[in-house]
């Protein structure tokens, strides 16, 4: 690939003579500042002109929108290609699809806001060079719910810009003024003579002029495509069954393999009893202890190796997690809920002194959740071959292309050899949900392919080993307590949150450096409830560390602590003998964006109707990913003491909305992840390992237990925020809530009761008979 | 050797019997519309039709269906292209989110409106056990009935 250093470093170089005019160019919001920093020039490779990073046009109009993101579900691709089709002037129609080359990753990498800031925000010198060290790095990743907030922006200037440069090639070749010029349909026309010339016949000029720095940007009165629903780019090619994930890779010579990790995590393979009788299985190729902790067997078949990796005898090495059990972490993380000395998170107003001086007696109440597993559809996988040439290639559904390759480099290093060059491919995921974004999987597959040069290697977990041996959402409590003032809301919050670190957890494996568990804010957020008016407030963690590895998962920190706090609230409202919907308000009186979401979820609930008895409803609200989500669940409880989720109602404030269909799918996606975590499953340790080994025992919301679901899209205006995760947050309390309506019983832990045994969580929408 | 029919072609495949269908599928014919999921006949990913009938291809040895017709999801379009109603439905309703479980789910949709054409919510229910972790299922159960309605006005 010719990368030019032209026009655009000319320019670049010309503002740097002007020494602050770099950091005032460069800290701005224009095309070149935005996208060309690091950017991809213009250039034409045969049939096909690249006018930037993000888009290509083919000579017969075909257009390639690059979206520097994975699409796991969430519509990314095609959102952000409606972002990129508007500006551009294109119908949204089957001559534009999507790629995600990971060849240019410095362009593509600048983009990555850390932070969730939005691009439009994003200025000034610091920012520039975190941009500059993020493109370095080639450092994207897809999570925190930030694809659209963090591209949108770039991609509607990479579509407008790439328009300009049309217009500009069309002027010279018909020899007018570009101001007599205007575009439709893929097309630059000339009114006044009547003449027209494709994008396809003007691409290959239009690629090597200069791009403008400010292109103008259509105003939302012409919008065509953004905030109309259009069909999902990804979806023919899903509803035919062609192979499009990272299971579906097929390469000549290709070799299968299964892996065996240690039951209690951490252990070190002591030997392989048997190995040389499970090398003689037929088609077995090998048998290769990775990293000195997990067993893998190569074969030709991935039937093959499973079922040779079912025989294989391995002594585990003893370690300090042998003998934790989950009473053992819950007992743990109660204790850290007495510590004296937790991390400080927030602290406004002056709590103990509230509590102290009130004449009202401290409600106190402690929550608790266990840990979780992804359960991605897909299983773990990846496929790599290392050349004899030297070279090599990677085939990972991942989240994040740099860990592919940091991965890689980690096996093929594990191998002793050192591969001269890495192709990383980055296919669709089956399901993802923050699982996907560890290097683990790339670099025991890259291992692998160092032992058999020459031929690639697929590796693929058992969905035994991806739900017993996955890194999982943290066991967590919180005691959280209040006091209330004269008029029933609370004078005083104080929350103390005890889990495990995911940053930590998460750096220890993936990063050459770990800032450690202090300040963790996925440990907290959405514990503060900032928006509620609470004039004095205190959050604090306590981290407890473990053996068992946590990673991240969907909406993290808010998965629990949305849980807890709006169970919470509602227990305050109860003592104040307040309606909660009528408490929440009250709460809400100076957060206008909060309270139209808020009233607007009651309406589409008929709040305050009546229930039949055994039924209640219970709503909960969160502000997570510059979202603002609120949620009624309706629930019937049986006599036989079945939970049954009849009807969530959803209303999400997601800022300005680029495709509505996709939000309403991923807020039914994210209430039925949510329903799982709060009615049905959860992840239990007996001597050390995980207990659970599949969808018998982990099991999973079906047709016949989904709720019914409505989602309306409140339009606040705003710049967009994310909405891949906001529809897990408030559901678990909303439907805590709404058993307590239903029943009269609160219910402080997940999934509703953890004294259950095995067998019982196999029926788990069944409620203990004392709780009815 | 097993000779058996895929998606109306004649196939005969040197493996061992006992090896599940789903992989002889996707390792030995390169049909890789079906999909492993759990390997334990949990989650339905794996459906594929065998005879008409919906059927976990995880747990199904190959050599029990040497002589009889199975058909992926690759075999559910026309010789055209043209997607089957189940499949225009859809994509009508937009159903997929990651789409890895959903040829699954179409494969049992398909046996189930040829013997149910105007299958009920609790016939669904009952029928449709399949599992997608996106939490597709309200748009599941609206494209089966309207797969329903297109193949009635058929």
């Amino acid at each position: 690939m010719p990368l030019l250093l032209s026009r655009r470093a000319f320019l670049l170089t010309g503002a740097a003579l002007g020494g602050t005019a770099l950091v005032a160019a460069v800290g701005g919001v224009g095309y070149l500042a935005l996208v060309d920093v690091d950017g991809l020039d213009g250039y034409v490779d045969g049939d096909r002109a690249v006018l930037n990073a993000f888009l290509t046009i083919h000579e017969d109009g075909r257009v390639v929108v690059n979206v520097p993101r994975t699409e796991m579900g969430q519509g990314i691709h095609t959102g952000l290609a409606m972002v990129v089709a508007e500006e551009l002037d294109i119908p949204f129609d089957d001559r534009i699809s999507v790629d995600f080359p990971v060849e240019p990753l410095p362009a593509y990498a600048s983009w990555f806001n850390v932070l969730q800031q939005r691009p439009e925000e994003a200025s000034g010198p610091v920012v520039w060079i975190g941009r500059r060290v993020l493109g370095l790095l080639g450092f994207i990743a897809t999570g925190a719910s930030a694809s659209t907030m963090a591209l949108w922006y770039p991609m509607r200037l990479a579509g407008a810009a790439a328009r300009q440069m049309l217009l500009a090639a069309g002027a010279a070749r018909l020899g007018v003024p570009v101001n007599q010029l205007t575009t439709a349909d893929g097309f630059v026309r000339h009114e006044a003579s009547g003449q027209s010339l494709s994008y396809g016949e003007l691409a290959r000029e239009a690629s090597v002029l200069p791009p403008p720095n400010d292109p103008p940007l259509k105003p939302a009165s012409d919008w065509r495509l953004i905030g109309r629903s259009q069909p999902r780019v990804d979806l023919p090619a899903k509803i035919r069954g062609e192979p499009v994930f990272g299971m579906d890779v097929v390469q000549p010579g290709l070799l299968y393999a299964s892996i065996r990790h240690a039951p209690v995590f951490g252990a070190q393979v002591a030997r392989v009893v048997n190995e040389a009788e499970v090398r003689t299985v037929a088609g077995v190729r090998d048998v290769a202890i990775i990293d000195g902790r997990q067993v893998a067997v190569v074969a030709e078949s991935w039937w093959r190796a499973e079922q040779a990796a079912q025989r294989l005898d391995i002594e585990w090495a003893q370690t300090d997690g042998d003998g934790i059990n989950s009473a053992e972490m819950s007992a743990r993380l109660q204790a850290a809920l007495g510590s004296d000395a937790p991390y400080e998170n927030i602290n406004d107003g002056d709590v103990e002194a509230s509590i102290a001086n009130s004449s009202m007696s401290v409600i106190e109440k402690t929550y608790e959740v266990p840990f979780l597993t992804h359960a991605c559809m897909e299983p773990m996988n990846a496929t790599v071959i290392v050349r004899e040439d030297g070279t090599a290639e990677a085939w990972v559904p991942s989240q994040s292309p740099l860990g592919v390759r940091t991965g890689v480099q980690r096996g093929t290093e594990w191998g002793g050899v050192e591969p001269t060059s890495l192709t990383c491919n980055i296919t669709m995921n089956g399901g993802a949900f923050g699982r996907r974004g560890d290097l683990d999987v790339a670099a025991q597959a890259a291992f692998l392919a160092t032992r058999h040069r020459g031929r690639p290697v697929k590796l693929i977990w058992s969905r035994e080993e991806d739900v017993g041996r996955g890194l999982y959402r943290s066991h967590a409590a919180a005691r959280l307590r209040a006091v209330l003032g004269p008029d029933g809301l609370p004078s005083a919050y104080d929350a103390l949150v005890a889990a495990q670190s995911v940053i930590e957890s998460v750096a220890g494996r993936n990063l050459p450096f770990n800032p450690g568990p202090d300040g963790d804010r996925l440990t907290v957020e959405g514990g503060d409830k900032l928006h509620y008016a609470i004039p004095n407030r205190r959050i604090r963690s306590q981290h407890v560390a473990s053996h068992v590895p946590i990673g991240l998962w969907r909406s993290n920190g808010f998965s629990f602590n949305t849980f807890f706090t709006e169970s919470f609230i509602d227990e305050c409202a109860l003592a104040a003998g307040r309606d909660p919907l009528d408490y929440r308000r009250a709460l809400l009186r100076n957060s206008p964006r909060h309270l139209t979401v808020l009233n607007r979820v009651a309406e589409m609930a008929g709040w305050g109707s009546a229930m039949a008895p055994g039924r209640g409803r219970g709503i909960a609200i969160e502000e997570c990913y510059r979202s603002v989500v609120a949620q009624v669940a309706e629930v019937t409880v049986g006599e036989d003491g079945v939970v049954t989720v009849d009807r969530v109602f959803c209303a999400i404030d997601v800022g300005m909305v680029i495709n509505p269909d996709a939000v309403i799918a991923q807020m039914e996606g994210g209430i039925a992840f949510g329903v799982t975590a709060a009615l049905m499953s959860s992840i239990t340790l007996e001597s050390g390992a995980v207990v659970e080994s599949n969808f018998h025992d982990f099991p999973m919301l079906r047709l016949a237990n989904a709720p019914e679901i409505e989602v309306t899209i409140v339009d606040s205006g705003l710049p967009p925020g994310g909405a891949g995760e906001p529809g897990i947050v408030p559901i678990a309390g909303a439907i805590a809530n709404a058993l307590q309506a239903a029943t009269g019983r609160r219910i402080r832990s997940l999934p509703l009761t953890t004294t259950e045994t095995i067998a019982e969580r196999r029926t788990r929408t069944v409620l203990p008979t004392s709780a009815v | 050797m097993v000779e058996f029919v895929v998606n109306g072609a004649s196939v005969s495949v040197e493996t061992d019997s006992s090896k599940p269908l789903l992989w002889v599928l996707r390792e030995d014919l390169e049909l890789l519309g079906p999909k492993y999921g759990c390997g334990i006949a949990q989650c339905g990913a794996c459906r594929v039709l065998i005879d008409g009938v919906s059927s976990f291809s995880c747990i199904t040895p190959v050599g029990s269906v040497a002589g009889a017709s199975v058909v992926t999801v690759e075999g559910l379009a026309d010789a055209e292209g043209r997607l089957s109603i189940i499949q225009q439905a859809w994509l009508d309703e937009q159903v997929p989110q990651c789409g890895y479980c959903q040829p699954g789910f179409i494969i049992a949709v398909t046996a189930l409106l040829e013997s149910t054409p105007r299958p009920t919510d609790t016939d669904i229910d009952e029928t449709i056990t399949n599992i997608c972790r996106c939490g597709t299922y309200p748009r599941i159960r609206r494209a089966i009935h309207r797969a329903a309605a297109m193949l009635a006005e058929r």
